[in-house]
């Protein structure tokens, strides 16, 4: 409940205000004069202050002036014994906030000290919410430098930049990555920030996502002695509208080097202990084959052996390059908008000759005006030559092998689908596993690794992507890959889905 | 009597050549031997034999750059080609960057080492092909 002091030299006035206030449930505390009134002013907090204008000692004026300097928020009504408009006028104008003429009646009383306390209240809400604001300005003040904290404290390079491309954030980790020199840059458009180590074509990369020319971009920079691996997306605004691009950079240096010893490690045992022991193996198949003349039987006993260690370690070797093909063939590496009708225009020419030689018919229909996906291209390669080769290899002379592509809602759907043998539903479920390989009599004499198919899933799925496979023994299968197409084409490239041409290739002549 | 088949060997592993040339020796073949890229090239200009058995993993040129030569030399692209290797399955494009519009090129492959009695089943279907 409020709080109110009454200062008056009148008892009676006191007294009244007392009773009648007291009533209400108010605080009533009273003071006889302007000196008495200040002290009890110190000692505990008031909402609102009856101030007699006409006392001996100090005035009323007097102490309200000292409660407009040492209790600036506190509400004054004046009581003026004369009535006369003059002093009460100048005493508002020296902030009383409302006067009552001497004498007034309980309900005059109770209106003035409602009105008062009312826009008390209202005067302390709003300076609640004023400070509300400058805590949440703080708290997002703090925000701000809690984010700067983790930015600047990342070991990833992170550059913003505004939709002109100039660099509006980077970190010290971007800084030394890219070699730029101190704050100072930024501001500046980025090919100026980086332009020195022939960046240019990546700035440009860079510069067409932030236009909103380009969607996210992901490629690998070789930079002095290391290679960053750069992730750039757009920023977008509510609306959806581009307000920039931030990229977040990677130095893969070491990765890439311990990919380059992986794939020379691989190398040199293909080559310096399998074509060895190819070679011991051949020369004692030439002894045992009896072509260097007659061999004993316990000879040709220790031979027969000694050649089956060798194939043992051969094998073992091939399940090793096997596992580095793996590994190699899911690394995505560089995500660029791209054309499939290309891609499958390229798989369908590598393998026309494989085609023909079966006598196969080779179909292909993508429109080239087919909207793009994201993807690495030579991954995307392996996919589709993967699925076209085993079509191939698992479809009988004079048979067809066709391929298809279209958009299927938010997905480009490739179908690769043959007339050949089939799969067993007790293979189907197996096939995506590594190293299985379907083994019947139709099946014995076609070459392979069990890792073609396994492959192909973990590159689709590593697109974002899915495989599915439907087949039948002995009419055929059908394959289908479903690609995310790139969102960003729909948007701003509507209406030139309609280009009227459709790519065949390797049609029936 | 007629000319016997000449067939051309090419591996840079004396080892490997020894042995085969033994086994091709079983039957009424020449065999001429390589033991690199570039001689085979030359030997397959100058010999003009009727099939090439040609290693694919061997320094610069390999066996795939030979083979490419050969079947884009108009006096040379029709003589068959024996693609042999200790590779080709193990190791596919992606670690290889083997294009494979070359492999198709050739006219069979084979993996190393190789049972002495398919080697020649090969060999004669070449030939009489």
């Amino acid at each position: 409940m409020a709080s109110i002091l009454v200062v008056d030299d009148e008892r009676i006035i006191r007294d009244g205000c007392l009773r009648i206030l007291g009533k209400l449930g108010y605080e009533v505390r009273e003071a006889g004069s302007g000196e008495e009134g200040l002290n009890l002013l110190q000692d505990g907090p008031c909402d609102l202050l009856l101030l007699d204008l006409k006392m001996p000692g100090l005035s009323g004026m007097e102490v309200l002036q000292r409660v407009r300097e040492n209790h600036p928020g506190l509400m004054v009504v004046v009581i003026t014994g004369y009535a006369t408009v003059e002093s009460a006028v100048e005493a508002m104008k020296a902030g009383a906030y409302d006067f009552i003429p001497k004498p007034f009646t309980p309900d005059q009383l109770r209106l003035v000290v409602h009105r008062a306390l009312e826009k008390r209240a209202l005067e302390m809400e709003a300076a609640g919410l004023r400070k509300e604001r400058e805590r949440g300005l703080r708290e997002i003040a703090g925000e701000k430098s809690r984010i700067k904290t983790i930015i600047h404290c990342m070991v990833d390079g992170v550059l913003v930049t505004d939709h002109e491309g100039q660099v509006v954030l980077n970190n010290p980790a971007a800084m030394r990555m890219l070699k730029m020199t101190a704050p100072g840059d930024l501001g500046l458009p980025l090919r100026e920030a980086l332009g020195r180590d022939g960046l240019e074509a990546w700035a440009e990369k860079i510069g067409q996502v932030c236009g909103g020319k380009s969607p996210a971009v992901s490629q690998e920079i070789p930079i002095g002695e290391t290679t960053l691996m750069a992730h750039t997306a757009p920023v977008l605004g509510e609306d959806g509208e581009i307000l920039g691009a931030v990229t977040v950079l990677r130095d893969i240096g070491l990765l890439k080097a311990m990919d380059r010893m992986k794939s020379d490690f691989v190398a040199m045992v293909s080559h310096e202990l399998r074509a060895p022991l190819a070679s011991v193996e051949q020369q004692l198949s030439v002894i045992l084959a009896g072509i260097l003349g007659d061999i004993n039987e316990r000879q040709r006993d220790m031979m027969a052996r000694a050649k089956e260690r060798t194939r043992g370690l051969i094998c073992l070797i091939n399940d090793l390059l096997d596992l580095a093909k793996i590994e190699a063939g899911v690394v995505i590496q560089y995500r660029e908008r791209l054309s499939i009708a290309g891609v499958l225009e390229k798989a369908v020419e590598i393998l026309k000759g494989e085609a023909e030689a079966k006598n196969l018919t080779l179909h292909l229909s993508a429109a080239p005006s087919l909207p793009p996906v994201m993807g690495d291209q030579r991954n995307m390669e392996e996919v589709f030559l993967n699925l076209l080769s085993n079509a191939i290899k698992y479809t009988g002379e004079g048979g067809w092998v066709r391929v298809e592509a279209r958009p299927e809602g938010s997905y480009l759907c490739v179908q690769v689908e043959d007339n050949g043998i089939g799969i067993s539903p007790e293979d189907l479920p197996h096939i995506f596993d590594k190293f299985y390989r379907v083994k019947n009599a139709q099946t014995r004499k076609i070459v392979g690794t069990g890792l073609g198919l396994p492959i192909v899933k973990r590159i689709v799925e590593a697109h974002l992507g899915m495989v599915e496979v439907e087949s039948q023994p002995g009419s055929g299968s059908k394959f289908r890959v479903y690609l995310p197409l790139d969102p960003f084409w729909e948007e701003r490239h509507e209406g030139k889905h309609s280009a009227p041409d459709s790519g065949n290739f390797g049609s029936p002549s | 009597m007629a000319l016997q088949p000449r067939v051309l060997l090419v591996d840079d592993d004396p080892d490997f050549v020894e042995a085969t040339k033994a086994i091709l020796e079983t039957k009424p073949y020449e065999v001429i031997v390589a033991y690199d890229g570039k001689e085979g090239l030359e030997k397959a200009r100058k010999e003009s034999p009727r099939v090439i058995i040609l290693d694919v993993m061997m320094p610069p040129p390999d066996g795939y750059a030979v083979c490419s030569e050969l079947k884009r030399d108009p006096n040379l692209c029709k003589i068959p080609i024996l693609l042999l290797t200790a590779v080709m399955q193990a190791v596919p494009h992606t670690l290889y960057t083997i294009d494979m519009g070359l492999r198709t090129e050739a006219d069979d492959y084979i993996d190393k080492p190789v049972e002495p009695s398919e080697l020649v089943r090969r060999v004669e279907a070449l030939i009489s092909g």
